[in-house]
C-alpha cells in the first residue's frame, strides 16, 4: 500500500510520451510508448498468489459447509430388494406321506413320491402364489406300509416303520371320532418323528379301507392329516396333494377379493387388543363383564400361543352411551330389529364410540378393537340380516384392521321381560364364553384365516379339525411363514423407500442413528433370509419383525421429518455477499495484469528487436 | 369371580380392622356433584366435581368399568403418585369471590395451564417420566403440555408444593388457550360424558362467556407403595366457573336466577352410573349472617314471623325445590357458618327436569371471606435492559388472622410462604431481594424464616425462589422487590409472537398456617365426595398476577443483514487492497492527462478540476479533441444499444 501510494513516476513513460509529438490512431499502445525495460513481475506474482490462495480456500470451505450423512449401504439396500422381490420368498417345507393298508397293489414309494410332487406342482402352477408359500422343489416323502413290510422313497425324514401298525386296531376297538383319532395320531406320529431335525413335517397318512364306501379327510389339529376310505391310488395322489397344497401351505384359505396381504401387525411387532363393552344407552340397562377372569382364563393361553407371530397384549374398558349410527327396523317375522350387511359401513359410531388410542401402545403398535355392543331397549334384540335373508349365528361382523364388533342380546331382552335399571347387571359367563368364540373366530378372520371348519375343493371336502386355541399347529405355521414373507418385503420396500429419498436430497443431514438402524435392519433381514432357508419358522418371524422394526424406526426417525434441512440456496445466500464480489475483484485483477504482462512483454519484445 | 370375592373380603377385614370413619370403598365408583354459591358482585359461582376411584390394580385386577383406561395407563406407565393439571382462563378475584375457602383455595388456577406432578420412581428417573407425561397430556387433552418437556420450562419445588420428596415437577404455560378442545377430552374421562347427569349442564357458549372458568384434574394414585393399606387411583375432576345471570332487572343489588336462565340448560336426564348426584347450593357466613340480622330486626320490630327453622322462611331469598336437607357449617363464635342446601337431581327425567331458582327478596350486601393478605405483582421501571419485580401484599382486616394465630399480642406472627419460578432470560439477582413493611424497608433477614433459591441457568433451568416470611400480624403492607437484568435469546428461541413480551409464571402465596376446610355438625357427611372434599384441610393459596415482560425483540431479518453488511465491508476492504497493491499511479496519471487532451462534458471536467485538487496538483485545462469525442459517442452507443439487447433478452426468455 505505502509502495504504491508513494508518488514515484517512472520517468521512462514520461519520457516516451514527450517523445511522441504526434500520436497515431493505429496501433496506439504499442506505438505510444516502447517498452524498454522487462515487464515487472511483481504486481502479477502478487494478484495471483491471492487467486490461488482463493482457489486454495475453496476446499476448506466446502468442507466446513458440509452437512453430516451418514453413509448408507444402498448397495446392500438394493441387493436386498432383489434378492426379496425378484422371486417370492419360498420357505423349505417337509411334506410325507404315509400309506398304509395298500392291500395287494404294489405301490413303488418313489415313483409315488414323484407323482405327488408332480401333481402338487400342477396344483400350485394354478393358484397364485401368495407371500410365504412353500417351495415345491423339495420332495415329498412316502412310507408305504403293508402289514409288517415297509417302503421308504430315497429322502425320508427318519419315518421309524411299524409306527402305525396300531392304526386298524385302534379304529376297530373303539369308536371313531375325529377329535380322538387326531391326537391319537399325534401321539404315534410325534413318536416316530426324530424332533428337532430342523422345521416340521407334514404327514399325510392315507389308510385305504375296503369296506368303507365314502372318504372322509380330515386335517388335524397338528402337522398332520388323514384320509380313510377306498380309494384309487390316483385319487390318493390327487387328494394328498391337494391338502398339501391348499390347505398346509396356503392355510386352507379361499380366493377371496381380500388377498392376504393384511396382517394385523404393528411395524414393531405388536399388537393390542382393545376389548370394549358399549352399553348403547345405560338408562335402560348396565351391563358389565368379568374381564379379568376371560383375560385369565380365556385369553392368556391364546395369546401365548400366538407369540412367535405377534407381541400381544390385552386391555379392556366399558363405555357408555354409545348408540350405533346406522339405522334398524322391526320385523314382526323375525321377531326383532335387523340391521343388514348394508348398514355394517355405517354401524361404527366414530363421534360416540371413543374407543381411544391406547397410551399404553406406543409408537406403531396395531390396536385391534374388539367391541361388544349391548343394544339400548329401543333396538333390543338386534339381529344381523345376511344377505341370504337369514339371521348371523354370530351377530357379528369384522372391519379388516380395525377389529370386529359383535352384537349381545341379553336373555331379557329376548324373552320380552322387564330389566331392573340403575344396577349393574353382569354378563353371564356362558355367554361371555360364546362372545368370545366369536371373537376368537373374527380373530382368525382378522388374521386371514377360515372361519369355518370345512374346505371345499374340486377334488371334494376337506374336514378341518378346530384347535381350543383357536389356532391349529399348521394355522400358525401358515401364518409365521406370511408374516415373515410380509415382514421382509415390508422391510425392504421401506429401505427402499428410504434410500430413494436420501439420494434425491443430497443436502439432507442424516443421522448416524439412521445409519445403525439400517444396518441392523439389513443384518436383521439377511438372518431372516437365512433362517427362511433353514426352514425354521419362528427365529425367522422373530428376525424378520425386527428388521421391519428397524426398517420403520429409520425412515420415521424425526431427524429425518425436520424441514429445516440445509438446502443449498440458503449455503448460497449466505455465502455469496462475501465471495462474489471478492471474487469478481480478484479475477479481474488477475485477468487484468495477465493481459497486461502479456502486451507489456509484446512491446519490450518489439522494442528489443527494434533495437536488434 | 375370584378377585371380585377377595377384593370384599379385604374390604371387609379393612372394614372391620379400621373401623374408621371415611370408608374407603374398595369399589369403583362415580359420584358427581355440583356447588351453587350466589357472589357479592351479582354473579354466580357453579362448581362441578366429578369423582372416579379404582380400587388398587394389584388386587383388584386391571379392567375397570367405571374409571377411565386413558388415566389408568397414564399412571402405570409413568407412575404418577400425584398429579393435578389445570387449564383456566381468566383470573379469580380474590377480593370479591373470596380467597379463605376451600374453593378458591383449591380452584383458584393462575391463566393458562398449570401441571404439577409427584412420581414414584427413582429419583433420576423423575425429568425422565416428565417429558414422558407431559407428551402424554398434551395429546390426550389437545393442549401444548409438551412444551413443559424442557428443563428451561419447568422446576423442581422443594416444599411449597405437598411433599417434600424431591420427585415433584412443575411447570406452566401461562400463554396457553383453553377452550372446548381442552373441554372434550375431559369430559370423555367422565363415564357419562355429557349425554347425562350434570355434565349435561356444560353448555360451551356459556361457560366459555364466564369470568372465569377452571378446569382442573386431580389424580392420586397409591398403586405403586408397597403399603396394604392402598386405596387405588382417584380421579377428581373440577370445573369452576363464574357466570353472571341475564337479567333484566338492572337495578337490583342481586339477580334472582334459574339453572336454566344461569347456563342455558337444565338436568333432564340422571347419570345412571353415578352413585350420588346432587346440587348444592352454599350461602356464605357472611351471607347468613345479614339475613339472621334481618330475620331478628323483623322479629324485634313485629313479632309475628314464627321462629322455625330459618330456612324456608328465611327473609332474603327463596329456592324454588325444597332442599332434600340442609347442612349447617360450624361457625365460630360471634358469627353462625354457612349453610348448604342441598338437592337430588335423581328423579329428574325429561318430562321433569331439574331445574332450581334462586329468588331475592331483598338487596343484600356481603363480602366473602378474605386471606390474611391479599398479594398482587407488578413490574417496576423501564427500558428494555433491567427491571425489577414487586410482590406487593396487602392485610384484608380479615378476622381470620385473629383467630388462628392464638398467642398473645407481641407474639402474634403471619407466616406467609411464596414460590416464584423466573424464566432464565428474566436474570433474577437475587441479592437484592429487599423487603419492606408498611412501606419501610427491613435490612436484616429477620422476616425470613426459610429460603431457598436456585438461581436459573441460561437456556437448562429456571430460577425458583421458595421462601417463607413471617410478618407480624399488624403489618398493613408487606412488598418484596427482586430486581433483575433483562437477558437476550438466541433468534431461534424467540416465540413466533415475541414483540407481545415475555411471561412470567404466577407466584404462589401460600398460608401455612391457616387452613381452609369447612366443618359440619355431621360427620357422616365425609362420604359424599365434594363434603369430604369441603372439610379437607387445605392450606390457604393465592396466585399472583402473571406478568408480561418485554424483552428486546430483535428485527428478525437481522442475521441477513448482518451477513450482506459484513460481506460487504469485507468485500470492499478485499478489493480496495487488491486494488491498491496492483496499481501504478504514475501510468495512470499520464493515461488521464493524455485522455484529459480530449474534453468530455462538464462533468468530467469537474471531476477532472476536483481530483487535481484533491491531489495538490494545478489543473491543466485539457485541450479539445473532435475524434475522440465522436468515438466515445459511438461507445456511449454500443454500450446502450448492448444493454437495452441483454434486456431484451431477459424480458424474452425470462416471462
Amino acid at each position: 500500500m505505502a509502495a504504491a501510494s508513494a508518488p514515484t513516476p517512472p520517468s521512462t513513460a514520461e519520457i516516451a510520451e514527450a517523445a511522441e509529438p504526434l500520436p497515431s490512431k493505429l496501433e496506439n499502445s504499442e506505438a505510444d510508448c516502447p517498452r524498454k525495460t522487462r515487464p515487472g513481475l511483481k504486481r502479477l506474482a502478487l494478484t495471483f498468489t491471492v487467486l490461488f490462495s482463493f482457489l486454495l480456500g475453496l476446499p476448506f470451505l466446502l468442507k466446513s459447509v458440509e452437512i453430516y450423512r451418514s453413509p448408507l449401504p444402498f448397495r446392500e439396500i438394493d441387493d436386498l430388494s432383489a434378492a426379496v422381490e425378484s422371486i417370492p420368498l419360498q420357505f423349505p417345507c417337509k411334506f410325507r406321506a404315509v400309506f398304509v393298508g395298500t392291500g395287494g397293489s404294489s405301490f413303488d414309494a418313489n415313483e409315488l413320491s414323484v407323482k405327488i410332487e408332480h401333481q402338487m406342482r400342477k396344483i400350485a402352477a394354478k393358484d397364485s402364489t401368495s407371500c410365504g408359500a412353500c417351495s415345491y422343489n423339495s420332495s415329498v416323502s412316502v412310507v408305504v406300509e403293508n402289514g409288517a413290510d415297509c417302503f421308504r422313497s430315497d429322502n425320508d425324514f427318519n419315518w421309524k416303520c411299524g409306527a402305525l401298525s396300531e392304526l386298524n386296531r385302534y379304529e376297530d376297538s373303539r369308536e371313531y371320532n375325529d377329535e380322538l383319532f387326531d391326537e391319537y395320531l399325534h401321539s404315534l406320529v410325534d413318536k416316530s418323528d426324530g424332533r428337532g431335525n430342523g422345521g416340521n413335517v407334514y404327514t399325510m397318512i392315507v389308510v385305504r379301507r375296503e369296506g368303507q364306501k365314502d372318504v372322509s379327510a380330515v386335517v388335524g389339529k397338528y402337522r398332520h392329516g388323514w384320509i380313510v376310505g377306498r380309494l384309487s391310488e390316483e385319487e390318493a395322489v390327487k387328494k394328498v396333494a391337494t391338502v398339501f397344497v391348499k390347505v398346509f401351505v396356503n392355510g386352507g384359505k379361499e380366493e377371496g377379493p381380500i388377498s392376504g396381504e393384511f396382517m394385523p401387525v404393528g411395524a414393531d411387532g405388536k399388537i393390542v387388543l382393545s376389548f370394549n363393552l358399549l352399553n348403547a344407552d345405560p338408562h335402560d340397562w348396565i351391563y358389565d363383564w368379568e374381564f379379568q377372569e376371560i383375560d385369565d382364563n380365556l385369553l392368556a393361553p391364546i395369546l401365548k400361543y400366538l407369540k412367535p407371530l405377534a407381541d400381544i397384549s390385552v386391555e379392556s374398558q366399558v363405555l357408555y352411551h354409545t348408540p350405533k349410527s346406522s339405522f334398524s327396523y322391526w320385523d314382526e317375522k323375525l321377531g326383532g330389529y335387523i340391521f343388514t350387511t348394508k348398514d355394517l359401513p355405517f354401524f361404527v359410531n366414530s363421534n360416540e364410540w371413543h374407543l381411544d388410542t391406547s397410551v399404553a401402545a406406543g409408537g406403531r403398535s396395531k390396536i385391534l378393537h374388539l367391541v361388544v355392543y349391548v343394544p339400548s331397549a329401543t333396538e333390543c334384540p338386534l339381529q344381523l340380516q345376511l344377505p341370504n335373508g337369514k339371521i348371523s349365528k354370530s351377530n357379528g361382523f369384522i372391519s379388516p384392521m380395525w377389529g370386529s364388533v359383535v352384537v349381545w342380546n341379553h336373555a331379557a331382552c329376548l324373552n320380552g321381560s322387564k330389566m331392573e335399571t340403575r344396577v349393574r347387571h353382569m354378563i353371564s359367563s356362558e355367554d361371555m364364553r360364546k362372545i368370545f368364540e366369536v371373537f376368537i373366530g373374527q380373530l382368525r378372520q382378522l388374521f386371514g384365516l377360515k372361519s369355518k371348519g370345512i374346505f371345499r375343493d374340486a377334488s371334494g371336502t376337506i374336514r378341518l379339525l378346530t384347535s381350543e386355541s383357536g389356532f391349529t399347529e399348521w394355522e400358525l405355521d401358515v401364518l409365521s411363514r406370511q408374516h415373515t414373507c410380509f415382514n421382509l418385503l415390508q422391510c425392504t420396500t421401506t429401505l427402499g423407500s428410504l434410500s430413494r429419498l436420501v439420494q434425491s436430497l443430497p443436502r439432507m443431514i442424516i443421522k448416524e442413528e439412521i445409519g445403525e438402524q439400517v444396518r441392523y435392519s439389513i443384518e436383521a433381514a439377511k438372518l431372516a433370509l437365512s433362517n427362511v432357508s433353514a426352514g425354521i419358522y419362528d427365529a425367522s418371524a422373530v428376525s424378520s419383525r425386527r428388521a421391519r422394526s428397524f426398517a420403520e424406526d429409520a425412515f420415521y426417525h424425526p431427524s429425518m421429518m425436520s424441514v429445516s434441512y440445509y438446502s443449498f440456496e440458503h449455503c448460497f445466500a449466505v455465502y455469496s455477499p462475501f465471495f462474489l464480489p471478492v471474487a469478481l475483484h480478484v479475477l479481474l485483477a488477475a485477468l487484468r495484469e495477465w493481459k497486461r504482462y502479456k502486451q507489456e512483454s509484446r512491446k519490450f519484445k518489439a522494442w528489443k528487436a527494434k533495437k536488434d | 369371580m375370584s378377585r371380585l370375592k377377595s377384593c370384599l373380603l379385604i374390604f371387609l377385614a379393612l372394614f372391620s380392622a379400621t373401623e374408621s370413619i371415611n370408608v374407603e370403598v374398595l369399589n369403583e365408583e362415580f359420584t358427581e356433584a355440583l356447588l351453587l354459591r350466589p357472589l357479592p358482585d351479582r354473579k354466580v359461582l357453579a362448581h362441578f366435581h366429578f369423582r372416579s376411584s379404582a380400587p388398587p390394580s394389584e388386587r383388584c385386577g386391571r379392567h375397570h368399568h367405571i374409571f377411565p383406561k386413558s388415566i389408568y395407563q397414564l399412571v402405570h406407565k409413568f407412575q404418577v403418585r400425584e398429579m393435578e393439571l389445570s387449564f383456566t382462563q381468566g383470573r379469580w378475584n380474590y377480593e370479591r369471590w373470596g380467597g379463605f375457602d376451600p374453593i378458591s383455595s383449591s380452584n383458584a388456577k393462575p391463566p393458562g395451564v398449570e401441571l404439577w406432578a409427584e412420581f414414584d420412581v427413582p429419583q433420576d428417573q423423575v425429568d425422565y417420566s416428565w417429558k414422558n407425561l407431559t407428551h402424554a397430556l398434551s395429546g390426550l387433552f389437545c393442549a401444548s403440555i409438551n412444551f413443559l418437556e424442557h428443563s428451561s420450562s419447568y422446576s423442581a419445588p422443594q416444599w411449597s408444593f405437598g411433599s417434600a420428596s424431591g420427585k415433584l415437577r412443575y411447570g406452566t404455560l401461562p400463554r396457553e388457550a383453553v377452550c372446548t378442545e381442552n373441554l372434550t377430552p375431559w369430559l370423555k374421562l367422565l363415564p357419562c360424558r355429557d349425554k347425562a347427569g350434570l355434565s349435561l349442564l356444560m353448555d360451551r357458549p356459556s361457560i366459555y362467556r364466564g369470568y372465569y372458568h377452571s378446569q382442573r384434574l386431580h389424580l392420586k394414585s397409591d398403586e405403586f407403595g408397597a403399603s396394604e393399606m392402598s386405596t387405588g387411583m382417584v380421579l377428581e375432576q373440577t370445573l369452576t366457573v363464574v357466570l353472571r345471570p341475564d337479567t333484566f332487572s338492572g337495578q337490583a343489588l342481586q339477580p334472582s336466577w334459574s339453572l336454566s336462565s344461569l347456563i342455558g340448560r337444565s338436568v333432564s336426564r340422571k347419570c345412571s352410573l353415578s352413585s350420588s348426584s346432587n346440587v348444592y347450593v352454599q350461602f356464605e357466613q357472611n351471607l347468613v349472617f345479614e339475613g339472621d340480622k334481618l330475620k331478628e330486626d323483623g322479629e324485634a320490630s313485629e313479632n309475628a314471623i314464627p321462629v322455625g327453622d330459618g330456612l324456608e322462611d328465611n327473609p332474603l331469598f327463596e329456592l324454588s325445590l325444597p332442599p332434600k336437607r340442609v347442612i349447617k357449617e360450624l361457625g365460630n363464635s360471634q358469627k353462625a357458618g354457612s349453610i348448604l342446601h342441598e338437592f337430588s337431581v335423581e328423579d329428574s327425567n325429561e318430562f321433569k327436569p331439574f331445574d332450581l331458582e334462586l329468588n331475592w327478596k331483598l338487596p343484600v350486601a356481603w363480602s366473602c371471606p378474605q386471606a390474611p393478605l391479599q398479594a398482587s405483582r407488578f413490574l417496576l421501571g423501564s427500558g428494555n435492559e433491567r427491571g425489577a419485580i414487586a410482590i406487593s401484599m396487602k392485610s384484608t382486616k380479615s378476622n381470620n388472622v385473629e383467630r388462628t394465630s392464638s398467642f398473645d399480642e407481641n407474639e402474634c406472627w403471619l407466616r406467609v410462604g411464596i414460590f416464584q419460578i423466573v424464566p432464565w432470560y428474566v436474570k433474577v439477582y437475587y441479592h437484592t431481594l429487599k423487603l419492606f413493611l408498611d412501606g419501610e424497608p427491613q435490612s436484616s433477614m429477620e422476616n425470613i424464616e426459610k429460603i431457598i433459591v436456585s438461581p436459573s441457568e441460561d437456556k437448562v433451568s429456571t430460577g425458583v425462589m421458595e421462601m417463607i416470611l413471617r410478618l407480624p400480624c399488624s403489618v398493613n403492607t408487606a412488598a418484596l422487590t427482586l430486581e433483575f437484568d433483562k437477558g437476550f435469546l438466541h433468534i431461534d428461541e424467540y416465540p413466533p409472537d415475541a414483540n407481545q413480551g415475555f411471561d412470567i409464571p404466577s407466584a404462589v402465596i401460600h398460608f401455612a398456617d391457616f387452613v381452609a376446610n369447612m366443618s359440619f355438625y355431621d360427620d357422616s357427611l365425609k362420604q359424599v365426595p365434594i363434603l369430604s372434599k369441603l372439610q379437607e384441610e387445605v392450606p390457604v393459596v393465592s396466585y399472583t398476577e402473571v406478568l408480561l415482560v418485554p424483552l428486546t425483540t430483535p428485527d428478525f431479518s437481522m442475521p441477513y443483514n448482518v451477513i450482506t453488511i459484513t460481506c460487504t465491508v469485507f468485500a470492499l476492504y478485499f478489493g480496495s487492497l487488491l486494488n491498491a497493491l496492483r496499481r501504478r499511479v504514475g501510468e495512470e496519471e499520464r493515461f488521464l492527462s493524455g485522455k484529459g487532451a480530449r474534453k468530455a462534458g462538464p462533468l468530467t471536467l469537474m471531476i477532472s478540476k476536483l481530483s487535481a485538487k484533491l491531489r495538490g496538483k494545478p489543473w491543466e485545462s485539457p485541450k479539445q479533441s473532435e475524434s475522440g469525442r465522436s468515438s466515445s459517442k459511438y461507445k456511449l452507443l454500443a454500450k446502450v444499444v448492448l444493454v437495452a439487447g441483454v434486456a431484451a433478452a431477459w424480458q424474452f426468455y425470462f416471462q
